[in-house]
Order: structure tokens, then C-alpha cells, then sequence
């Protein structure tokens, strides 16, 4: 079992590197970089050297090339820093030589001063993705020059509000693990995942603070800062980051560097938000579809069955647009509003109606399967012999057929929940809901790469490791299932 | 049949189905007492209506099936006054209990060994937890499963095909049923397994004194455990008698075509003898005796009227036209005639008849 489980990952860990390098050289290769730029207004405004050296510098950010400006070309290949940012000199001749050397194409702008590119090929692309996707944070990861003092150690400490934590001094984050009393109550900014910029929305941030950062507008808490400083603030102190220059404001509240903090918003994320909704909905699905599915199987034919039946045929032909908008009409008679944040993340009314749409959208399907899986297990012998048992019809299906028939329910479980997060687009776009629904294709269509690239990522990872997850949990319903590595060796 | 202790009688029995808007009477109008304590076969090809006959009995009839017409009386009330399935909890299982053929479906897949057992006993006996165990335990002993209680909590597919059709003798036997119907309990089992079940099923029916009733086409079986046999063809009993009677004295043309068709009996190098010809269509009404057609005995009458029962001795009846006075004095075939000095030549190798 513990073999078997260890090969699944490898495996499963091997066919997200496959999928996801496939990905990055489609999206890097099929679509072209000009098209980056087009939604960049300030880009379009620009003219001459200031634009060429803008264009550069977005590719090089966003992972397209390696561009080196005359001053990073003599940084990294003169001794003779001066003479080499002379456009001409020999010095100057000798760098551009040598950079062509190395396959770069060297181009002059429009003053004369030389630059450098590299455009990566397809595999430099997929290996410094892999190369700088995980990122562990560590005491020597900042290299500030105008803080040579800067201490390199890890050590236990707490916040003046009690909070403890492994802090450290040196690394890109203060706090490495620290306790709370918000759910999981373990933290960790050691390890991250970095896939790059969001470009053009939200652009600059990584792409993974774009699904996870707070919406809306800050809140302030009051709280104790390092130097003491008692005061309302939206700072969320366990995030803070190196900051290379403090102004005084940060110099009221820290006594060190880690300045950088994000903020506290009223909103929850884009992932939250979805998985409020989507797990929210599923539990009402559950909660209906199997307890109906059931009593349609156990009365098969019967009046209920037949409601079900239609209900289930309603719903599946009903375009589900139709069905989003029509509840949603209903709703507004029972003063529910139309549009999510007409009252806002606080408010439970405007929970009540997309939560009911998702529900009975995923409600059918369930349905259809559990009846039939029940159906397919009543008329099995083990369920003849059971009644000439003398157990009443009961106590067959509630004993024995429904944890026959659950097997394969159970299957899905794992997938459902945890790919709540990739949101419901219709649904959220109905009722502007800021939830992740909409991010893949806007993602796409506003050619965000990394984005695409970080949301392939994330999704392919957890469908596969739902998919084990729910391999898993057959086990422990179905005793005959034993997962195995390679041959039959139970 | 007699005075004795009868403890399930069946009287003029009719069982209807219904098959895609038509009607199939597939038990026509039986009437039958089963003996205390007795071991009784009945006999018969597929589609004869054995099965349907016994699941009468605990009302496990299909969903499109009901009993048209008749009694069954058993411990002074008539079954087939029972109307719901709550009413039949109190029959089914606790007074009789089948067995049916297919040990390898007949346990839930999902459920242990152990919670299969004790759930009926808790069920019917009103036993607690560890005394349903303790007594599923002693049962799982009775029937040969060695480690029981390390077994206890193993699950069907752990089990061997022979190991859980014993399991499914103590599921049967929990109870202390009165009646234990054995619906081809053997069929699926290999031929050394085949005896130690029948072995297993008739020491049990004295140790529990329960009434056996066998429904198997396999007439080794019949010989071998049988007391009292009844032959059924097209929905009827053609044919009853102690087992004797019924091998070595057959009356009916049926029966014979039965006993020569035994594979035991066939010749080296000679053709196996079938009996020519299928049965008749249950849709349809049948005039006369069912089996005419397909009778090389058949005398006129045949074709125009039933049969009734002509008695052979006080325990021995049979229902065919060749028993009446008036009918011509017909010998049985060779094969059924020697059968007596067959079987005793087969014993006499040293083998048990049925085992082989």
C-alpha cells in the first residue's frame, strides 16, 4: 500500500511535468509576444529608445528572453565599467563581441548604446520555469548592498500580540512558521510557489497573490507593533517581507527591515470566494441529491420516482443560462438580490441564490447515478438472500445496498471538493461574483500567460491528487479494493 | 399422503407471472404436504417451476408475479394470507430459510463474514452484540470453518466458493428455521465440495431437526439424501414417492425419461439418452397431460384430459394415464429397469452414488 501510494505520486508528479511543460511551450511558441503588448496602454503611449528598452524589459519579466542593457552588458563582462559604457571604445567593441559569442543578438538603440537579447528556446523555457517554481526561503536569501549588517539567523519569538513563531532574519519573509488562531492554525511563508507575473491585469503582482490576496476594501485591527506603536491597522504583520529601503512610517512601527506587509480586506480572495460557494453548494447537493436518489431507487416507478425523473430531465435539458437567470429572477420576488455585491460578502442574502443555482445544477447528476448504482444493487442475489434472511426492505437498503452503491460515489468525493475551487463561470459571472470562475478565461483573453500557466498548474495538481485521494478513500468502503504496486502481490 | 406430522401444506396452488402483457401460469394447481423432518427433493428440468414453487412459500415471488389461487398452510395459519413484505419478516428466515445457489453473490461483498451471521440472529433472536457474535461464532464451527472467530471478521472475497455456501448454511441456519429450502445448493460448487455440503446440509437437518426440501435437477443428489421426491414437469408434480419408490418403481413416462438420462448410467461408447423434444409453452392453456407430446407412451386420452393421481402405494403416486385399468400395460425402458442392479454395481466399486 505504502509502495503503491509512492509510485502514484512519482507518477502523478511526472504527468503534471509532462502537462504542464506541454502548456508552457504551447502558450510561449503559439502565442505570439507582440500580442503581450497590446493591451499595455501605457506601452502604446511611448515612442522611440524609452519604448524599445519598455518592450524588453516586460519580455524579460515575463519570461520570454534575457535582456541586457548597455550598463547590465559592462556590469557583468568589463573590468573597465567607464570605458565601456563608451559607445564605440574598444572595451565596448569587446563586450558586444563577447555577448555575440554567446549567442546573444546585440542591437543599438536610437543614442547609440548597445543592448543585448537572448530569446530562450522551448527547453530554457520549460527548465527555468521547473528551476525557479519552487522557492524556499532561506537566512541568506536577501543581497541588499546598503545593509551589510544584516543578520543571517533563525530564532523563536513572538509579536508584542502574543503571536509566536519561527522568525528569521535574512530571509525574504520575518516570519517562516508561525501559530494563530485562524484555520489551519499552522502557517508557513518558508516554501512558496512562484510562477511569475500577473501582465497585463494586475500587473507587476505575482500571479499567485493575485488568486489569494484579499478583495475589496482594507480593514484596520488594532494592534501592538515591534516598536511598541499601539494603532488601527490593516497590516497583517505575520506577512511582512524584506523591505530595502524603510521610509519613516515603516521606522514607527518595525525595528528591522521586514516592511513589506500585505493588508487586511474585507473580501475574501478569488479561491475563497469560490470555495465558500462551491463547497457550500456541494454540501446541499449531497445533502439532497443522495437522500433523493436513494428514496427514488427505493421507490422505483412510484409517484416520487417519476418527480425525480422530471426534475432530473428538467434541469439536464434545460440550458443551464436559462436556469441560472430564471432562478435568479425568482429570487428577486423573495427580495434576494440579482447581483452579488449589492449587499456584499457579509450579508447571507446574497449567498442564498447562487448557492442554490450550483446546487441544482450538480444535483441531477448525482441523483441519476446514485438511483442507479442502488437499482444496479437491489437486484443482485446477495440482496435476495438477504430478504430470505427476513431483513426488512429497510434495513436491505440501508445495511447492505447503500454501502454497495456508495462505492463509486465515494470515488468522486475528493474531486468534487477540492475543484470547488476552480469556481463556477456562468453562475459568478451572472451575479458578479469575485470568485475564480472567470479568471482562465480572462486569463487567456487578455493574454496573461503566467496566469494561464499558474491556474494549468494548479488545477492539473489537484485534479490528479483527487483523483488518488478518491482511489484512497474506495479503499477504506470497499474492503475487496487493495491497491497494489505492479502485479498481483496480494 | 398421510397422518403424519405435516408441516407446510400446499393446496391447489396456481402461480401467475406476468411477461409483457401476457400471462404465464407457471405452477398449475399443486397440492402438496411436506412430511417433519423429512428430506425432500424436487426434481425437474429448468423452467419447470421448482424454484417458483418453494419461493411461494417465504413470498419471495418477482415483482410481476402472484399467487392466483390456493393455500399454504404452515403452523396453523395460511401464508398466503400474509398481504406485505412485514408480515412475511416473521416466515422468512426465522421459520424458513432457503439456500440458494450462488454462494459466490449471495453475501454482500462489503459486509464481513461475521456481521452477515450475527445480523440475523440479532434480528430474529433479539440477541445482543457479543452474544450474536459468540453465537455466529459457534455457528461458523458447526460448519466446518476452521479459525472462526480469527474469520470472523474476514469479508466474502476471503472465502472460498465451498467455504461460503457454508457460510450461507449458518446464515440459514442462525434462526433454528423449520424448513430449510436448498435452491440448487450445489450447482455451482465443484463435485468433492458438492458431497461435503449435502453431507454437511443432512447432519445438520438431524442436529437441528429441520425440514429439508431440495430443489435440484441433479438426481445424484436426490438418491443420495433424499427421503420423499416429487418429479415436477410444466408447473406440475407429475410424480411423488419415497425415494425408492421413485428410482427403482418410477410410474410416470417422465420420470423414466429422467432416470435414463443420468449421465452416471450411460454406456462407454453409447450416445447419452435425452428425452426428445422441449417442454410446453406456459403462456399458452395445455389440454391434457403436459408431457403427450413428447411421450412415446401417449394414449389418446392424453391429448383430450388431465390426468388425476393414480396411487401406486399408500406413499407413492404418480399422475399418468398408464395407471388406469383401462390403459394397456406398458414395461419401462431397459435402462430404468437395471437401474436397481446399476446403482448396486456402482455402489459396490466402493463409491457413494453421487460422489464420484
Amino acid at each position: 500500500m505504502k509502495k503503491y501510494i509512492f509510485s502514484r505520486i512519482i507518477r502523478s508528479i511526472f504527468s503534471i511535468i509532462i502537462v504542464e511543460s506541454i502548456v508552457i511551450a504551447m502558450i510561449f511558441t503559439m502565442i505570439p509576444k507582440t500580442k503581450v503588448l497590446d493591451l499595455d496602454t501605457s506601452y502604446r503611449k511611448m515612442t522611440g529608445d524609452t519604448k524599445t528598452v519598455y518592450r524588453y524589459t516586460r519580455y524579460e519579466d515575463l519570461g520570454y528572453l534575457d535582456f541586457d542593457r548597455l550598463s547590465d552588458m559592462c556590469k557583468k563582462e568589463s573590468d573597465d565599467y567607464n570605458g565601456c559604457m563608451v559607445n564605440g571604445s574598444e572595451e565596448n567593441l569587446r563586450v558586444i563581441a563577447e555577448y555575440e559569442s554567446k549567442g546573444y543578438t546585440v542591437d543599438k538603440l536610437r543614442n547609440g548604446a548597445a543592448f543585448a537579447i537572448h530569446e530562450y528556446s522551448i527547453p530554457e523555457l520549460i527548465w527555468r520555469f521547473w528551476k525557479k517554481l519552487i522557492k524556499i526561503d532561506n537566512p541568506n536569501a536577501i543581497t541588499d548592498d546598503n545593509n551589510p549588517d544584516l543578520e543571517r539567523k533563525y530564532y523563536w519569538g513572538s509579536d508584542k500580540d502574543g503571536n509566536v513563531g519561527l522568525m528569521c532574519s535574512g530571509c525574504q519573509y520575518k516570519y517562516q512558521l508561525y501559530f494563530n488562531s485562524k484555520f489551519p492554525f499552522i502557517h508557513q511563508n518558508a516554501i512558496g510557489l512562484n510562477f511569475g507575473i500577473s501582465f497585463p491585469t494586475k500587473a507587476g503582482v505575482p500571479t499567485m497573490d493575485v488568486i489569494n490576496e484579499g478583495q475589496g476594501s482594507q480593514v484596520t485591527v488594532k494592534q501592538t507593533f515591534p516598536t511598541g506603536l499601539e494603532a488601527e491597522s490593516a497590516i497583517i504583520q505575520s506577512s511582512c517581507q524584506y523591505k530595502p529601503t524603510i521610509d519613516h512610517l515603516d521606522e514607527n512601527k518595525f525595528t528591522d527591515h521586514y516592511a513589506n506587509c500585505s493588508s487586511r480586506y474585507d473580501s475574501p480572495s478569488m479561491v475563497n470566494t469560490s470555495y465558500i460557494f462551491g463547497i457550500l453548494s456541494l454540501i446541499i447537493a449531497y445533502a439532497i441529491g443522495i437522500p433523493a436518489g436513494i428514496a427514488m431507487a427505493r421507490n422505483k416507478g412510484k409517484i416520487g420516482d417519476q418527480i425525480g425523473v422530471v426534475f432530473i430531465n428538467v434541469v439536464i435539458a434545460m440550458p443551464s443560462l436559462a436556469l441560472i437567470f430564471f432562478t435568479r429572477q425568482i429570487g428577486t420576488v423573495f427580495g434576494l438580490p440579482d447581483k452579488f455585491p449589492l449587499y456584499g460578502f457579509k450579508d447571507v442574502r446574497s449567498y442564498v441564490v447562487p448557492m442554490v443555482i450550483l446546487a441544482i445544477l450538480s444535483m441531477p447528476s448525482l441523483m441519476t447515478w446514485v438511483r442507479r448504482y442502488m437499482l444496479d444493487q437491489s437486484s443482485s442475489d446477495y440482496v435476495k438472500f438477504a430478504r430470505a434472511k427476513g431483513l426488512s426492505q429497510r434495513e436491505i437498503f440501508s445495511k447492505h445496498i447503500l454501502k454497495n452503491a456508495i462505492i463509486p460515489i465515494v470515488n468522486g468525493i475528493p474531486a468534487s471538493i477540492i475543484l470547488c475551487i476552480s469556481g463556477a463561470l456562468i453562475t459568478e459571472s451572472a451575479f458578479a461574483i469575485p470568485g475564480m470562475g472567470k479568471m482562465l478565461p480572462d486569463a487567456i483573453q487578455k493574454m496573461n500567460n503566467n496566469m494561464v500557466i499558474t491556474l494549468t498548474f494548479i488545477f492539473s495538481t489537484l485534479a490528479i491528487f483527487s483523483v488518488l485521494l478518491g482511489d484512497l478513500l474506495m479503499t477504506i468502503v470497499d474492503p475487496r479494493i487493495q491497491l497494489a504496486a505492479g502485479e498481483d502481490d496480494n | 399422503m398421510s397422518e403424519k406430522n405435516i408441516i407446510l401444506s400446499v393446496k391447489d396452488l396456481e402461480v401467475k407471472f406476468k411477461v409483457r402483457d401476457r400471462v404465464l401460469t407457471a405452477i398449475r394447481n399443486i397440492s402438496m404436504d411436506f412430511e417433519e423432518g423429512k428430506v425432500v427433493a424436487i426434481v425437474g428440468e429448468s423452467g419447470s417451476g421448482k424454484s417458483v414453487f418453494t419461493k411461494t412459500f417465504t413470498g419471495m415471488l418477482d415483482m410481476n408475479g402472484e399467487v392466483s389461487h390456493g393455500e399454504i398452510w404452515f403452523e396453523g395459519r395460511n401464508l398466503m394470507e400474509i398481504k406485505d413484505d412485514k408480515g412475511w419478516e416473521e416466515i422468512r428466515g426465522k421459520k424458513i430459510a432457503t439456500v440458494f445457489q450462488d454462494p459466490m453473490t449471495s453475501l454482500n461483498p462489503v459486509r464481513t463474514i461475521g456481521y452477515q451471521i450475527a445480523e440475523v440472529i440479532i434480528k430474529h433472536q433479539g440477541k445482543s452484540k457479543d452474544e450474536a457474535k459468540q453465537e455466529a461464532i459457534e455457528l461458523m464451527e458447526k460448519v466446518g470453518i476452521v479459525n472462526a472467530a480469527q474469520r470472523y471478521d474476514e469479508y466474502p472475497f476471503m472465502y472460498s466458493g465451498g467455504m461460503r455456501q457454508r457460510i450461507v448454511i449458518a446464515i440459514a441456519l442462525a434462526c433454528h428455521p423449520k424448513i430449510l429450502i436448498c435452491d440448487e445448493p450445489t450447482t455451482a460448487l465443484d463435485v468433492t465440495i458438492q458431497a461435503q455440503i449435502i453431507r454437511l446440509i443432512k447432519d445438520l437437518s438431524v442436529e437441528y431437526g429441520f425440514t429439508t426440501i431440495y430443489i435440484t435437477h441433479d438426481l445424484g443428489v436426490v438418491a443420495n439424501v433424499a427421503d420423499v421426491v416429487a418429479v415436477m414437469y410444466a408447473g406440475q408434480i407429475i410424480e411423488y414417492g419415497n425415494v425408492d419408490e421413485v428410482f427403482y418403481d418410477a410410474r410416470h413416462p417422465y420420470t423414466w425419461g429422467l432416470l435414463s438420462s443420468l449421465p452416471q448410467l450411460g454406456e462407454k461408447g453409447e450416445e447419452l439418452f435425452a428425452i426428445r423434444g422441449t417442454p410446453p409453452s406456459l403462456f399458452e392453456q395445455i389440454k391434457g397431460d403436459a408431457f403427450a407430446p413428447r411421450n412415446q407412451y401417449a394414449l389418446a386420452i392424453d391429448y383430450v384430459k388431465e390426468p388425476p393421481f393414480f396411487k401406486v402405494t399408500d406413499t407413492h403416486y404418480a399422475k399418468t394415464w398408464l395407471l388406469d385399468p383401462r390403459a394397456p400395460k406398458v414395461e419401462p425402458p431397459a435402462a430404468v429397469r437395471e437401474l436397481h442392479d446399476r446403482m448396486l454395481v456402482l455402489t459396490a466399486k466402493g463409491g457413494i452414488y453421487g460422489e464420484h
